[in-house]
């Protein structure tokens, strides 16, 4: 029996023994000290035959262990889950939207307005009209003198005259009214 | 749980609807300049007010038809009583102004004085309507920008035609008085016609009022006479552009003669147009009767052509095509 114990040991230490017969042999080791502590010399035996080195234990140095390990304090920390699938959703929303944003702010034209080119458009002078029957021609060299009616007129008409023309006489040019 | 969860169904949500709003909405007060959250049209009602009650004086100068006319400028107000006075810096030197519907031009050189009945008219800056809505009927009223003029913050504004029987204008607003401190006219291609514009200009507490008087027997009879209803004109307008009114008419002799005038001036709030009409007179030679040609002095165009016994005259400052048009809409009154 004893031998049979120390062969299922052996066999333990080297992984061949089956399944159900470990589990009876570290069931016996739970009640049997001396079976556990006989295990720990051939597996002490085991290792230094393998490396040629050997370090020898004290008889309670699991029994420290074990001791330590009660007295060690415990953390609650989270356990990290897979991500719920509803976030996964949120998430590429969200990326959606900052996808939108930035395409958004990069093609102004969609909206039909450009605020930079619009300021500078409307800085320029007003687009001229559509072509009216009249054609003005250049001054004509050869000014004809205004009369006095015509003078009289342009001074009742408006009172710039007292600003800009002083001598009305110098200032005539003749366009010509084309009609249709 | 919930709250995070809400969070991230509105946050997308929220962002386009912003971003969105930003850029179809240059009107967002958000990282836009501040000129754009003025009114156009608000703006030209409080110059129209500003130029009205305050007292400034400056240095002005007018530009027309390449021509350069520097004019100091001042403008007295006291009690509802205004003033407007003009002073000529390049010959020939003058003194003008303008009262209660009177301007009074001091030629310095002669020390002739002619004293001018002008009821229809308010300034040498520019003439806006008492009611600002008046405009829109045939002008569109946009705030462009902001730009310095005279070394101060203005605001521009458009004063756009919604036809092409009247010319486009531009105004720099003082930013902090609301006084005009640059008018642009510009014809239909976008030229410029005519331009005012102050190389400074100070608001004062107060500023006197100038009494004009000649220093020699100089002046000429002021031609009063009470403004009358067209009713009395030798002649009727059966139809007349859209935004004009009738704003003023008046008999009087205008020449040497004592030949009697017909002077009616229409107006669409900016522009105006006068109509003249007199007899055929033999000593006064009749003005391009054998053509149909349209004349211009500066900005202004004219018109002239015989209508039975009388002669009738259109001008202002309005393109030709108008000017045509409300000649050709002139006849002869059916008594």
């Amino acid at each position: 029996m004893k031998e049979e114990l120390n062969q299922k040991i052996s066999q333990f230490l080297d992984n061949e023994l089956h399944y159900d017969e470990a589990l009876d042999l570290l069931q016996k080791m739970r009640s049997d000290t001396s079976l556990a502590q006989k295990m720990g010399r051939f597996e002490a035996i085991s290792h230094a035959m393998k490396s040629d080195q050997f370090i020898t234990l004290g008889a309670d140095f699991s029994a420290k262990i074990a001791a330590q390990l009660e007295h060690e304090p415990i953390y609650l920390l989270p356990s990290k889950k897979p991500m719920n699938r509803g976030y996964q959703w949120l998430a590429l929303a969200a990326s959606l939207a900052v996808v939108s944003v930035v395409a958004v702010r990069s093609l102004p034209h969609i909206y039909g307005t450009a605020p930079a080119s619009l300021q500078v458009a409307q800085q320029q002078p007003p687009k001229a009209l559509p072509n009216s029957p009249v054609e003005a021609k250049k001054p004509n060299p050869e000014e004809q003198p205004l009369n006095a009616r015509i003078n009289d007129y342009l001074q009742a008409h408006n009172g710039s005259v007292y600003v800009n023309n002083p001598n009305l006489q110098s200032m005539t040019r003749v366009t010509t009214y084309n009609q249709k | 749980m919930i709250v995070v969860k809400w969070f991230f169904l509105i946050l997308p949500v929220f962002l386009t609807v912003t971003v969105s709003a930003e850029n179809a909405l240059p009107t967002n007060t958000k990282a836009r300049p501040a000129w754009q959250a003025v009114d156009g049209k608000q703006a030209l009602a409080k110059m129209a007010h500003a130029m009205q009650t305050l007292n400034y004086q400056g240095t002005v100068a007018f530009l027309r038809d390449g021509k350069l006319e520097p004019m100091k400028y001042s403008h007295a107000a006291n009690r509802g009583r205004e003033q407007e006075h003009l002073l000529s810096l390049n010959s020939p030197l003058r003194e003008v102004v303008r009262e209660t519907g009177e301007v009074s031009c001091l030629y310095k050189a002669t020390q002739q004085l002619v004293i001018d009945q002008r009821p229809f008219e308010r300034s040498f800056l520019i003439d806006m309507p008492n009611d600002i809505n008046q405009l829109d009927a045939a002008y569109g009223i946009e705030m462009v920008g902001e730009e310095n003029v005279a070394m101060l913050p203005a605001y521009v504004i458009a004063i756009k035609p919604k036809d092409n029987l009247r010319y486009a204008r531009k105004v720099w607003l003082g930013r902090q008085w609301f006084l005009p401190l640059k008018v642009v006219v510009y014809d239909l291609e976008g030229a410029v016609l005519e331009e005012l514009v102050f190389t400074e200009l100070d608001v004062k507490d107060a500023l006197p009022f100038i009494d004009m008087k000649p220093l020699a027997d100089g002046a000429l009879p002021s031609q009063k006479s009470p403004s009358g209803s067209s009713a009395q004109a030798a002649f009727v307008m059966a139809a007349i552009p859209k935004g004009f009114k009738e704003v003023f008419f008046d008999r009087k002799p205008m020449h040497e003669s004592e030949q009697p005038v017909d002077h009616l001036l229409l107006s669409d709030g900016l522009a105006s147009v006068s109509v003249y009409m007199e007899h055929k007179n033999s000593a006064q030679p009749l003005v391009n009767n054998d053509t149909n040609g349209v004349q211009s002095v500066d900005a202004v165009n004219f018109f002239s052509h015989s209508l039975g016994d009388f002669q009738l005259t259109v001008m202002g400052e309005v393109p030709s095509e108008t000017i045509r048009l409300i000649a050709d809409n002139a006849k002869l009154r059916v008594r």
